[in-house]
């Protein structure tokens, strides 16, 4: 509940000569999302945001509603925030990292790593980006994300290939698995939660997570706390929504589940495809 | 000495052809070095080998240039950022826009398009260009039109006709590489070129190609073993440094990108320029001085080797990219005279070096805000920096001046020949940097430093200064709203020309900096003002099309104020002082 909201909540009950407490309720969870960035969300609400916020808005008892915008246009993520959640349009992003900054973020509802993917026949032993079969492969990888620092730490960027789908509208996090599928590349290293989704149409490929490391003498972050964010100011909606996650956290792991996120438990995880 | 020399070069031509004195004909015949004499021309984008942007063209001067006024104005077609100039030889204009980079030749007796030539690019390049979609210009040589595209295309025009001759690719937007500054003609039969990037850390490198055909001639690297930097016998600094001074394999990715502009001694046969940052943004990855990063490389022309090199910034930590114009001028110091150059630095530092050693004269800031070093220990020419503004993991740091943008960028300064000043235009933007915050990438979770720009003390976020070479110190300052992103020019007649962010294009006294003439136009400008002759009569062009990292937020529609690495914030009200929009505007009496 935002102060807006509650500020009409208020007018309302005056208007209605304050008839009853009921009309709280009725308030929609404004969620703010990108109408078309699969596996995330969409306008027809297949993403798993969108499920994701239909399980805290029932929740809560609030009707989800959106306020659609791309996260891929000039200025990213960041102007995104700016236009929508941030110029309160909206009051909920339903999937940044925790900690965050110009947001207030809920508690972490879920853990996710980047992952290498490569074709399951190959057998390839990677664990890290230390392994050495990485030396003798094209690697993709999305630009601007942790595993671009990492290789170029290594020198392995020297034979990798960039992708930019977090900032190309149209592009499809998929992408990188037809890389991958076609021998275009012999390795991907991206976000797990982007691609899982997908990896059930890719069965001949597999999927392996990318521990955090300090081997290069630096810290690497790939394994990410995920949480739901309201504005800087707005505590009420960010308590609400810690409520939710507390009540609901079986529910939440389902959805994510069932998109194929794999949630991070150690640097052993291997997730085959699925079928 | 330079009215004769034009005199000298019409006799030449004169009988060449019925079209005018400047003929195409008649110019092949003429050494560029010759040409760049001639005032009534621009050839080079710095005007001469020496990058001194001073006309000695009078006929403008401080009494008369209140009557300035527009002469004949040109749209070109772009949008995105106008950093270039541009060139006039005989009776033609030529100049390249901001990408997609268009690149005309007008006819300076009726301003029809002689022709037009867009060169087809890799779309690619768009995504990986850090700071707007910029051009800083065409190069002329050998009957050809020099044109750097932003996919880092290398195309040599016919000038006549606009037809490609020849097409190299000098770098890869895949790997990151784009192409954005103007290339250096030398000896009418080396083309030089840079590269910018450094995203997917790439590392930078000074091509030279040659004119007749394209053919790679050498290709100098600014890190790694000396074999790939061309550092031999010849070289006075330390052997292979640009290893030793990496930690492991990483110098393979080593930056160092040389995006700026280039300069040429033809009696010592020594092209100067400047390196830029190392590989990583984060200082904490990449232990070492992360040699030859941050420097000033004197080469020798025929084969690429180093002769000296003076590196500023050792282990960069603030983005303080040294490839800043190098100007090439004779100093009189302590009564002697000396070959010098001179850089004022993205760091804040003006410096002064010996350029036939690279020995250094003098290392003094031309911005008292500046403090991420309280001085440069002249002995061992390093930095001596204040802890204090040391940006390192985790840390937040507050308050570094300047800010990553630097206290000048690329926009070239001047040199005054009349008053001996440097007329330099400047930034006046400090920094707050976090090294390690959590962010977004719509879809992609990661670490990276976000930094935050805004006005240094005093609230102007630019300066136009002049600087005393000799007594190294400043002797006027213009104070700007926004930094002067673009170049300036001085001229014979007293007066100095610049641009501003929010349009105006102004004229100054040189001596006094004192404001005699302005005139807004259509856009903010970060171009550089040239002066040529036609028919007689003295005219100054500039470029009028606001962009560049300073303004990306307008550049790229971002209002977000940590956007384009923080630059965004420092520019938020540029939109209530103009807009985007490319066009020549060209002034005369």
């Amino acid at each position: 509940m935002t102060l807006r909201r509650l500020a009409v909540a208020a007018a309302f009950a005056l208007a209605a000569a304050a008839v009853t407490a009921a009309p709280a309720a009725a308030q929609p969870l404004r969620v703010c999302a990108d109408p078309d960035y699969m596996p995330f969300s969409n306008r027809a609400g297949q993403g798993f945001e969108n499920k994701l916020a239909q399980a805290v808005g029932h929740a809560l008892g609030e009707p989800v509603t959106y306020v659609w915008r791309s996260m891929r246009g000039p200025g990213g993520f960041d102007q995104f925030l700016h236009d929508t959640l941030n110029a309160g349009r909206c009051d909920v992003v339903m999937n940044v990292p925790y900690a965050s900054e110009n947001v207030l973020v809920t508690r972490p509802y879920y853990v996710s790593s980047y992952v290498f993917v490569y074709a399951k026949k190959r057998k390839y032993d990677i664990t890290s980006l230390d392994s050495p079969v990485l030396r003798d492969l094209k690697i993709g990888f999305e630009q601007d994300t942790p595993p671009e620092t990492g290789l170029k730490l290594r020198a392995l960027i020297l034979h990798s290939k960039p992708f930019d789908v977090g900032d190309t509208p149209g592009e499809s996090p998929a992408d990188i698995l037809a890389a991958v599928k076609s021998g275009q590349i012999g390795v991907a290293v991206t976000w797990q939660p982007s691609i899982g989704y997908f990896m059930r149409s890719y069965p001949g490929l597999v999927s392996v997570p990318l521990p955090n490391s300090r081997a290069a003498g630096t810290v690497e972050q790939y394994v990410f706390p995920m949480a739901m964010a309201a504005r800087k100011t707005d505590t009420r909606t960010r308590d609400a929504l810690d409520g939710a996650i507390g009540r609901n956290k079986d529910e939440l792991q389902r959805v994510l589940r069932s998109f194929g996120v794999l949630i991070y438990t150690g640097p052993s995880d291997v997730q085959g495809a699925q079928t | 000495m330079r009215r004769v020399a034009v005199a000298l070069f019409a006799a030449v031509t004169v009988t060449a052809a019925a079209v005018g004195y400047h003929t195409v004909a008649a110019q092949q015949r003429i050494a560029l070095a010759d040409m760049a004499q001639d005032s009534g021309q621009w050839v080079m984008p710095s005007q001469n080998y020496s990058a001194t942007r001073h006309s000695a063209l009078d006929e403008i001067k401080a009494s008369n240039v209140g009557a300035l006024k527009v002469a004949w104005t040109m749209s070109t077609g772009a949008t995105r950022g106008h950093e270039g100039q541009p060139l006039v030889i005989g009776d033609t204009l030529y100049f390249e826009s901001a990408y997609p980079n268009h690149v005309y030749a007008i006819d300076l007796s009726d301003y029809h398009i002689k022709w037009q030539y867009t060169p087809k690019q890799d779309p690619f390049a768009v995504s990986v260009a850090c700071c707007d979609l910029v051009n800083r210009g065409v190069g002329y040589g050998d009957g050809k039109i020099i044109v750097n595209a932003l996919d880092g295309q290398v195309i040599a025009l016919d000038m006549n006709s606009g037809k490609p001759v020849w097409t190299v690719h000098n770098g890869d937007p895949a790997m990151g590489q784009t192409l954005t500054s103007a290339p250096l003609i030398i000896k009418d039969k080396l083309v030089v070129v840079g590269v910018s990037g450094g995203e997917f850390g790439v590392r930078g490198y000074l091509s030279a190609y040659d004119i007749k055909n394209g053919k790679r001639v050498w290709r100098a690297y600014s890190a790694g073993p000396d074999s790939d930097t061309l550092i031999g016998a010849g070289f006075s600094g330390p052997k292979n440094a640009g290893r030793s001074t990496w930690n492991g394999e990483q110098w393979k990715v080593g930056g160092g990108t040389t995006w700026g502009w280039y300069s040429y001694d033809p009696k010592l046969n020594s092209i100067y320029y400047g390196t830029g940052n190392p590989g990583t943004w984060n200082p904490t990855q990449r232990p070492g001085d992360n040699k030859w990063s941050m420097t000033i490389f004197a080469r020798d022309a025929d084969t690429g080797m180093a002769k000296w090199g003076y590196q500023m910034t050792p282990h960069d930590a603030w983005d303080y990219d040294g490839v800043n114009e190098m100007i090439l001028v004779d100093l009189n110091m302590n009564g002697r005279t000396i070959p010098s150059l001179v850089h004022f630095d993205r760091n804040g530092f003006a410096y002064e070096l010996d350029r036939r050693n690279g020995k250094l004269l003098l290392a003094k800031k031309f911005d008292p805000s500046v403090n991420w070093a309280t001085h440069v220990d002249m002995t061992s020419g390093r930095p001596v920096v204040d802890p204090r503004y040391m940006t390192k993991a985790g840390t937040n740091v507050s308050g570094i001046c300047p800010a990553a943008m630097g206290s000048k960028d690329q926009q070239p300064a001047s040199y005054d020949e009349e008053s001996g000043y440097f007329i330099v235009p400047t930034n006046h933007n400090c920094m707050d940097y976090k090294a390690f915050a959590v962010k977004y990438k719509s879809g992609f979770p990661f670490v990276g430093a976000i930094v935050k720009m805004y006005p240094g003390p005093g609230g102007n976020r630019g300066a136009v200064i002049a600087w005393d070479p000799i007594k190294g110190e400043v002797v006027w300052t213009d104070k700007e709203r926004f930094p002067a992103w673009g170049g300036t020019l001085s001229t014979k007649g007293g007066v100095s020309f610049y641009g501003t962010m929010d349009g105006w294009f102004k004229a100054v006294d040189s001596k006094t900096g004192k404001e005699l003439w302005k005139f807004h136009t259509p856009s903010g400008i970060i171009g550089n003002p040239i002066s040529y002759t036609h028919g007689g009569k003295q005219y100054i062009a500039i470029l009028s099309g606001v962009g560049g990292w300073a303004a990306l937020g307008m550049a790229a529609g971002l209002t977000e104020p940590t956007a384009g690495l923080g630059a965004v914030n420092a520019a938020q009200d540029l939109k209530n002082y103009t807009q985007l929009g490319g066009d020549l505007v060209v002034f005369s009496l």
